[in-house]
C-alpha cells in the first residue's frame, strides 16, 4: 500500500498560505493588488515571530517528554518585559544588559522548574503553573510603584523596521529566521539536542546509554525559561508599552503552536520548523478573525477548533504508518 | 470438602512460541504437589492455564471428572482455585484490608463498606502469620510502607481469603525468611488436615522435599515424570529435567585457554558486593574471558549486571584492572569502557519512536563534535549494521519498523560503535529468533577472541553450558557454584540453580 504522508510542518504551512490566499477574498481583503498582499502576508509573519520565539521554549520542555510543559512562559514574557522596560528607560546603551537580564532572569526561574520537576518530583503541569504564580505575584510587587521606564529607540529600529528601507522585510523577521536556523543546529546538530528527544522518548534507555537524564532536563528548562525571557524582551520591544497581562495571552496559542507544528505532546518526536509554522497559522487565523470582526469569544472556539483537528490528523497518520 | 483437578495434554502457544506441549498434572484434595522444572519448562505457564490468566489451546481441564473451561481468573475463584502470584499483584496506595478484600468488601446497608468488619477479618487473617511480621501490623497500613517480605505474605493472605480448595503458590517463598517460610509450611500442612490442595512451585530443592507429597516435572513445555516424592531422590529428579536428546551445536572459542587465561590479567574484580538481592558475592573475571552467569530467574543476576555498569546502588568492591571503582552512574561505566545489553529491550534497550541511527548513535554522540558530524555517524552506523547483518530498509527508519531479531542487533550495536573492552549482558537472546541466536553466538565468540571481557546472563541453560568458558550459578543472592571444565554441564548447572549443593563444586 502507498502510504500519503505529508509531515506536519509543511501541513501546517501549506493550511497558512491557503487560508491566506482564502482571506484575499474576504471585502476587505488583498484582492489582486500583490503589493497589499505582501505587505499583509510580511506583517503576519512579524506579528507570529514573537509567538514563535516564546513556543521555542514550549518546544524544549515538550519535546523531553514525560509530561514537560511550561505554564510560567507567560508570566516570565510579562516580567522580563517590564525589566527590560524598566532596565532600558530610554537609553540605547543599556539594550545589551536589559538583553542579558532577560535572558538570565528567564533561566533561572526555567532552573527552578527544572530542580522542582527533577528533585521534588513534582509534575511539571503542577511545578510551572505554580511558578507562573509566584513570577505573577512578583510582577504584581514590582508594579505597585507604578514603573516607569521606555523603551530605546534602538529596541524598536532593530525589531520593528526593516533593515533598509528598499528591503521592506522587518528585521524581526530576519532575527526569527536565523533564530529557527539556531534552534534548528540546538536540536539537530548537537548532541544535547538528541539527548533531548532521547529522554523525550524513553529515559531508562538514555540513563542505560549514559545520557546524563538530570542535567539534560535541568538543562531544558533552563534553556526554555532563557527563551521565554527573550521572548519578552522582543515583546516590550515591538509594543514599546508594558502591562500586567502583557505575557498571559502568549502561553495557550505557545502550546497549541507546538502541537499544530506536529510535535508530539508525549515528547520525544518533533520539530523548530513545525513549531513556527504552527505560530504563522495562530497568528494568521487571529489576524483573520480580527480583521472580519469576529469577537473575542468566536476566535478562542477556532484556535481550540483548529488545534484538535490539526492534532487528530497528526494521530491519523502515525496510526496509519505504524 | 473433596476434589481433584486434572490437566490432561495441555497445549499453550504464544505466537510461533510453543510454551506447553503436553503438560499433564493431577492432583487432589488433601495433597501437595510439587510443580518442577528449569527456566522456561511452563511452570509459569501451566499454572496460569489453572488459574485462567490465560486460555488453553489443547488439551483439557477435568474437575471431579466433569469437563471445565477457567476462562478467567474469576471463574477459578468461583471454582475455588486461588494462586499467589511471584509478580505481586498489590496496588501500594490501598491499605492491607483494602488490598485483600478488593471487590469482595464486607458490606453495609446502601453498599457502604463495613469497615469494622473488614478490619477484623484482616486482622484474622494477619494472625495467622503471627509472630513473624513486624509488631503493630495494622489492617489500614498501605502497601507502599512494607517491606518485600511483608508484600508476599499479604498475596499469600489475599489467595486465601477466597477460602479456596486449591492453592497454587509460584515461588511465593522466595522473598520469606526461614521463620515465615516455616509458618507458612505449618499453614499448608493445616490446609491438607482440612482436606485443601497445594500446587507448590519453587527454586528451593529443599523446600520441595520437606512440604510435597508427590511431584511433577516439565521439561520444555511436557510433563516428562510423576510420581510421589519419597520414591525419588534430588539427582534423580534433576536427571528428569535435562533434556538428553537434545543436541545444541556451540562452537566454543576457548575450550583450551582455560589455562591461557591463567596468564592474562584480572579485568574485573567483585568484591563481596551487595545489593538488595544480592548477598555477597565475589568473583573474577580475566581479560578476554567470556564468563556465564546462571541460575534460575530473579536470583540476583540482574543486580550483579546493574550494579557493576552503576545503575543501582551497592556495597563492596569492584576493581577494573585492578583499580577500585564505584560508579554512581552509567555514563562513568561507559567512559570505563564498559557496555550492558539490558535484558528488555523496548523497555531499556530502545528509543522505539527514533532511528536506527538515532538508537545506535545514542551513547555515542559526543564523539561527533558540533555541528554534529551526520555524514560520519551514518557511515559508521552502516558499518554497524553490516557487521551485525542488520536487516532494514534504511538507517533513518524507526526502530518500531525492525524484527524483534533485528531491535535487538541494534540494542548490541549501539556499543559496537564505541569498541568498549567489557560487555555486560542481560539475556540478550531472550525472544529472539533461531537465527539471530546462531549470529549472537558467533558475535560473542569473536569479541571473546578480539580479547574482550564478557559477563554473559542467559536464562537459557543450553547457552550457557556451550558458549561460557565458566558460569557462576546464582541462588537467593549468592554464587552458589562456579562450573568450568569438566564440571560445566547443564546437569550441574540445574542443580546449582535448584540450590543443591552436591552438584558442582560449591
Amino acid at each position: 500500500m502507498k502510504r500519503f504522508y505529508i509531515s506536519p510542518p509543511v501541513a501546517a504551512l501549506i493550511l497558512a498560505v491557503v487560508l491566506f490566499l482564502l482571506s484575499g477574498l474576504l471585502p476587505n481583503g488583498f484582492g489582486k493588488d500583490i503589493h497589499v498582499a505582501f505587505a499583509q502576508a510580511t506583517n503576519i509573519v512579524r506579528l507570529s515571530v514573537f509567538l514563535g520565539v516564546i513556543a521555542a521554549g514550549q518546544t524544549l520542555v515538550i519535546l523531553s517528554g514525560y509530561e514537560g510543559i511550561d505554564l510560567s512562559a507567560g508570566s516570565i514574557v510579562t516580567l522580563t518585559a517590564i525589566l527590560t522596560y524598566v532596565t532600558v528607560n530610554g537609553r540605547d546603551d543599556k539594550v545589551l544588559s536589559a538583553f542579558l537580564i532577560s535572558l538570565i532572569v528567564g533561566a533561572i526561574i526555567g532552573l527552578l522548574n527544572g530542580l522542582g520537576i527533577t528533585f521534588l518530583k513534582i509534575s511539571p503541569f503542577v511545578m510551572t503553573l505554580g511558578m507562573s504564580g509566584v513570577v505573577t505575584g512578583l510582577i504584581i510587587i514590582i508594579n505597585h510603584g507604578n514603573v516607569s521606564g521606555k523603551v530605546a529607540p534602538i529596541m524598536t529600529r532593530l525589531i520593528a523596521r526593516p533593515l533598509t528601507p528598499k528591503i521592506p522585510i522587518p528585521n524581526a523577521i530576519i532575527i526569527w529566521v536565523i533564530f529557527g536556523i539556531l534552534m534548528w543546529l540546538l536540536l539537530e546538530r548537537t548532541a544535547f539536542g538528541k539527548h533531548i528527544f532521547a529522554i523525550g522518548v524513553n529515559r531508562i534507555t538514555s540513563r542505560l546509554s549514559g545520557v546524563n537524564v538530570t542535567a539534560v532536563n535541568l538543562a531544558v528548562y533552563s534553556l526554555a525559561g532563557a527563551l521565554a525571557g527573550f521572548g519578552g524582551f522582543l515583546v516590550v520591544g515591538n509594543t514599546g508599552v508594558v502591562f500586567i497581562a502583557l505575557g498571559q495571552p502568549f502561553l495557550f496559542p505557545s502550546i497549541a503552536a507546538v502541537a499544530v507544528g506536529g510535535t508530539l505532546l508525549s515528547g520525544g518526536k518533533g520539530s523548530y520548523w513545525g513549531t513556527m509554522a504552527g505560530a504563522i497559522v495562530l497568528t494568521l487565523i487571529t489576524s483573520l478573525l480580527t480583521t472580519m470582526q469576529i469577537p473575542d469569544s468566536i476566535r478562542r472556539m477556532v484556535l481550540g477548533a483548529t488545534l484538535l483537528v490539526m492534532i487528530s490528523i497528526y494521530g491519523r497518520q502515525r496510526g496509519f504508518r505504524q | 470438602m473433596s476434589a481433584a483437578l486434572s490437566a490432561q495434554h495441555v497445549v499453550k502457544r504464544y505466537g510461533g512460541v510453543v510454551a506447553l506441549s503436553d503438560a499433564n498434572l493431577d492432583i487432589h484434595s488433601g495433597e501437595i504437589l510439587a510443580l518442577i522444572g528449569a527456566n522456561g519448562s511452563g511452570k509459569s505457564t501451566i499454572s496460569k492455564v489453572i488459574n485462567g490468566v490465560v486460555d488453553l489451546d489443547g488439551g483439557q481441564l477435568l474437575l471431579d471428572g466433569k469437563l471445565v473451561r477457567i476462562t478467567s481468573p474469576q471463574v477459578a475463584k468461583h471454582l475455588g482455585i486461588s494462586t499467589v502470584f511471584q509478580e505481586l499483584s498489590l496496588i501500594p496506595q490501598m491499605s492491607i484490608a483494602d488490598n485483600i478484600w478488593l471487590t469482595r468488601e464486607p458490606l453495609k446497608s446502601f453498599k457502604v463498606i463495613n469497615r469494622k468488619l473488614l478490619n477484623q477479618k484482616t486482622e484474622e487473617l494477619l494472625s495467622l502469620f503471627d509472630g513473624t511480621l513486624r509488631t503493630k501490623f495494622k489492617p489500614d497500613l498501605p502497601v507502599s510502607a512494607l517491606s518485600p517480605d511483608e508484600k508476599q505474605i499479604i498475596e499469600i493472605l489475599k489467595a486465601i481469603s477466597i477460602d479456596p480448595w486449591l492453592i497454587i503458590l509460584d515461588e511465593a517463598t522466595a522473598s520469606l525468611d526461614n521463620r515465615q517460610v516455616e509458618r507458612l509450611f505449618e499453614l499448608v500442612r493445616q490446609w491438607k488436615a482440612k482436606g485443601k490442595a497445594v500446587i507448590f512451585i519453587s527454586h528451593r530443592m529443599e523446600e520441595i522435599f520437606r512440604i510435597a507429597d508427590r511431584f511433577s516435572v516439565l521439561r520444555n513445555g511436557k510433563t516428562v515424570g510423576e510420581g510421589d516424592i519419597k520414591d525419588i531422590t534430588e539427582k534423580e529428579l534433576i536427571q528428569l529435567m535435562i533434556e538428553r536428546e537434545n543436541v545444541v551445536q556451540f562452537t566454543k572459542v576457548s575450550a583450551e585457554s582455560e589455562s591461557q587465561s591463567r596468564t592474562k590479567s584480572v579485568y574485573l574484580e567483585v568484591e563481596n558486593l551487595q545489593t538488595e538481592t544480592l548477598h555477597g558475592v565475589s568473583f573474577r573475571v580475566h581479560e578476554g574471558e567470556l564468563v556465564g552467569v546462571g541460575g534460575l530467574r530473579g536470583q540476583g543476576q540482574r543486580d550483579l549486571l546493574l550494579s557493576i555498569f552503576g545503575d543501582i546502588p551497592f556495597h563492596g568492591n569492584i576493581k577494573i584492572k585492578g583499580q577500585s571503582i564505584h560508579f554512581h552512574h552509567p555514563k562513568d561505566a561507559i567512559k570505563h569502557g564498559i557496555a550492558l545489553v539490558p535484558g528488555e529491550r523496548a523497555r531499556e534497550g530502545l528509543l522505539y519512536i527514533r532511528t536506527v541511527l538515532e538508537n545506535l548513535l545514542l551513547p555515542s554522540w559526543n564523539k561527533y563534535g558540533f555541528p554534529l558530524k551526520i555524514r560520519k555517524a551514518k557511515e559508521d552506523a552502516a558499518r554497524v549494521g553490516d557487521r551485525l547483518n542488520l536487516v532494514m530498509a534504511s538507517l533513518m527508519d524507526p526502530v518500531s519498523s525492525l524484527s524483534g531479531g533485528n531491535a535487538q542487533k541494534v540494542v548490541i550495536g549501539k556499543w559496537l560503535l564505541r569498541n568498549p573492552q567489557c560487555y555486560l549482558l542481560d539475556d540478550p537472546t531472550k525472544g529472539v529468533d533461531v537465527n539471530t541466536k546462531a549470529e549472537f553466538y558467533a558475535l560473542l565468540t569473536n569479541l571473546s577472541k578480539e580479547g574482550k571481557t564478557i559477563l554473559f546472563y542467559s536464562s537459557d541453560d543450553d547457552e550457557l553450558v556451550g558458549l561460557c568458558d565458566r558460569v557462576l550459578v546464582l541462588h537467593d543472592g549468592i554464587i552458589r557454584a562456579e562450573l568450568k571444565g569438566r564440571t560445566l554441564t547443564k546437569e550441574n548447572l540445574i542443580a546449582a540453580s535448584l540450590g543443591v549443593s552436591n552438584g558442582g563444586e560449591a
